[in-house]
């Protein structure tokens, strides 16, 4: 007989099997341990490494230094940062209200305006026609051209709404009886009991904030209002070195003629990516939790 | 002129039933109207503006109608197949050839016995997806970098000459297709693994008692459970068959190779926002995207009609 709790042995489908999910975990691995590595690596030396070594070579934080003290960068950071919290608060508060307001079953019209949600999910106009908007709008160069057309993602609205049609309706009933409001209702009844929903949707959009450059490629012209990712794009794809060191700095600093461009590269790459590590265990957190927990097999 | 019309007492006529229970849910329309603006402002309007399509925009002064002048223009030049056959090209290899691997992923999750391991896989492979397309793009080029970079520099360990992956014209479109796996295989599986999860532990129980093996489990008890979010995972990727994910090819594209991995919203971007031929770019976009809508439609119907479930 077979006991469905027995202790295993290790069979060799067992090995391959592993050893075919570690080679694609190094794929992932490797490539961003090694990027950290040559940026903090001495410029003398950092040219010559190859990929696949992963430990810095005569530790420098050189790369780092030239982004502290870079006219571009460290504003872009902060662009990213505020168009990130800003657009991200936003995402939420429209999303909240309007999923909660979408539950409501006595709501009339409810229907029609789903089926406008839906066209307006299905239907890409792309970005041509909505430039002409930001322009009729006065928004081109600005921040809020960004933060506003991209203030609602209907997936995630009705993503939302499930949550927030998972709460009893009971407990809407007795808030009624206590006098409350639609307002108070939403947030000290149905808010606080979607706390996890909220809580990934945050993050979602956050997400989707900080790694945002299309848009804010388009409607934000000048580079000292840009965020990291644009600034990223024209130093990584577009290979524009002299943009980012700007051609005076380029000319003034003896220094600046021994860096390693491509290790800069890299040294900006891993500050676009720190934000998401930060976010990334409360992404484990609340969104793969389940999946993620131990023993689920018997 | 009418009679009079007799009165009802208590019963008011049903336009202002409606009305008065609107007023009375005054809140919830107040509550709505910034995403109800938000949608007809960037939503709405941008709709509105691809009438573009049929006119020769002026910057100035009214636009002139041409009526289908583009779109006789685009049917005739030749540039549209090519990049209409780019689309559904790496559509097929992203949607289509990528598509079983997600699967396979999940199951050889759930082999793993080590709990460590698993969670070790977890949280390595579900990261990529939530990095940017510039820095995945970055990363990539460093990875297929010719001389430094990590593959060539394994292909040289079995003697082999580096080639440049990103400017070579018959690799790009693989490099788009494992750059898109290696992004999305973690987090494009968790869908499977999530129904994998859900099988009753009793139907396992029973295998073990029937004496089943690990494959015959997998095969009369695990893909089973799969065949469901399979078939909808498959039917939402046909929807976005026009698209084929600007994104990636945007970040990824040079002169050396656009001319092969060319797709319809990089041809839309560039004819609009670089070469400020707006009517035309509007006329291309206006074509995508009802193609786009009768594909979703479409899938919607068949998902209906397959699993009982819709896209929506």
């Amino acid at each position: 007989m077979k006991q469905p709790k027995r202790k295993y042995k290790i069979s060799l489908s067992q090995i391959v099997l592993m050893l075919i999910m570690f080679l694609f975990t190094l794929s992932i691995v490797i490539p961003m341990l090694n990027m950290l590595a040559r940026s903090l690596s001495d410029p003398k030396v950092s040219g010559s490494m190859m990929g696949l070594e992963i430990i810095p070579k005569d530790l420098n934080f050189i790369n780092y230094q030239v982004i502290a003290s870079n006219p571009v960068i460290v504003p872009s950071l902060f662009n990213s940062i505020f168009i990130t919290v800003v657009g991200t608060a936003l995402n939420m508060l429209l999303t909240i209200t309007a999923a909660y307001v979408m539950t409501r079953p006595k709501l009339l019209g409810k229907r029609v305006l789903m089926v406008f949600f839906i066209i307006m999910m299905l239907f890409d106009p792309g970005l041509v026609p909505e430039y002409f908007v930001v322009k009729d709008l006065g928004l081109m160069g600005s921040q809020w051209a960004v933060i506003l057309s991209m203030a609602v993602n209907v997936y995630y609205l009705v993503i939302m709404m499930r949550y927030f049609e998972a709460v009893p309706t009971s407990l809407f009933e007795a808030a009624t009886i206590d006098g409350a409001g639609h307002i108070r209702m939403l947030f000290s009844v149905a808010a606080p009991l979607c706390k996890p929903g909220i809580a990934t949707l945050t993050m979602f959009y956050g997400v989707i904030r900080w790694n945002e450059y299309l848009r804010s490629g388009v409607y934000i012209s000048s580079l000292s209002k840009s965020p990291l990712q644009v600034v990223l794009r024209k130093f990584v794809v577009d290979g524009d070195v002299t943009t980012l060191i700007g051609t005076q700095n380029l000319l003034n600093y003896n220094e600046l003629a021994q860096i390693d461009y491509t290790a800069l590269q890299y040294a900006v790459m891993i500050v676009a990516i720190i934000p998401i590590l930060l976010i990334y265990p409360l992404v484990l957190k609340y969104y793969t939790k389940d999946i993620m927990a131990g023993g689920v097999k018997e | 002129m009418k009679a009079k019309q007799p009165v009802i007492i208590n019963q008011q006529p049903g336009w202002r039933r409606a009305l008065h229970q609107m007023w009375a849910d005054k809140v919830l329309y107040l509550l709505l109207l910034p995403t109800l603006i938000y949608f007809i402002l960037f939503r709405l309007w941008p709709i509105w503006n691809l009438r573009m399509a049929f006119y020769n925009y002026r910057a100035r002064g009214p636009w002139e109608w041409v009526g289908l002048k583009w779109f006789k223009m685009i049917f005739d030049s030749s540039a549209f197949g090519d990049i209409l056959w780019n689309t559904l090209v790496i559509s097929f290899m992203k949607y289509v050839l990528l598509f079983p691997f997600f699967v396979i992923f999940a199951l050889m999750l759930n082999e793993i016995r080590s709990t460590r391991f698993r969670k070790y896989v977890q949280v390595v492979s579900y990261l990529p997806h939530l990095l940017s397309w510039v820095v995945i793009a970055g990363i990539w080029m460093a990875l297929l970098n010719p001389s430094t970079g990590a593959v060539n520099q394994l292909m040289g360990f079995f003697g082999m000459e580096p080639v440049d992956f990103m400017t070579d014209k018959g690799a790009i479109r693989w490099v788009l297709f494992f750059s898109e796996g290696w992004r999305s295989l973690g987090w494009d599986s968790i869908v499977y693994f999530t129904a994998i999860l859900a099988i009753s532990p009793d139907l396992y129980e029973a295998a073990a008692i029937d004496g089943a093996n690990r494959l015959q489990i997998i095969k009369s008890i695990i893909l089973p459970a799969l065949v469901v979010p399979m078939t909808t995972m498959f039917i939402l990727n046909l929807g976005f068959f026009m698209s084929a994910g600007f994104d990636q090819v945007f970040n990824f594209t040079n002169p050396a190779v656009n001319s092969v991995i060319d797709i319809l919203d990089t041809y839309i971007y560039r004819l609009g926002l670089e070469n400020g031929q707006y009517s035309l770019s509007c006329a291309v976009a206006l074509i995508k995207g009802l193609v786009g809508v009768v594909l979703v439609l479409l899938t919607h119907v068949a998902s209906k009609k397959a699993t009982g479930k819709g896209v929506w």
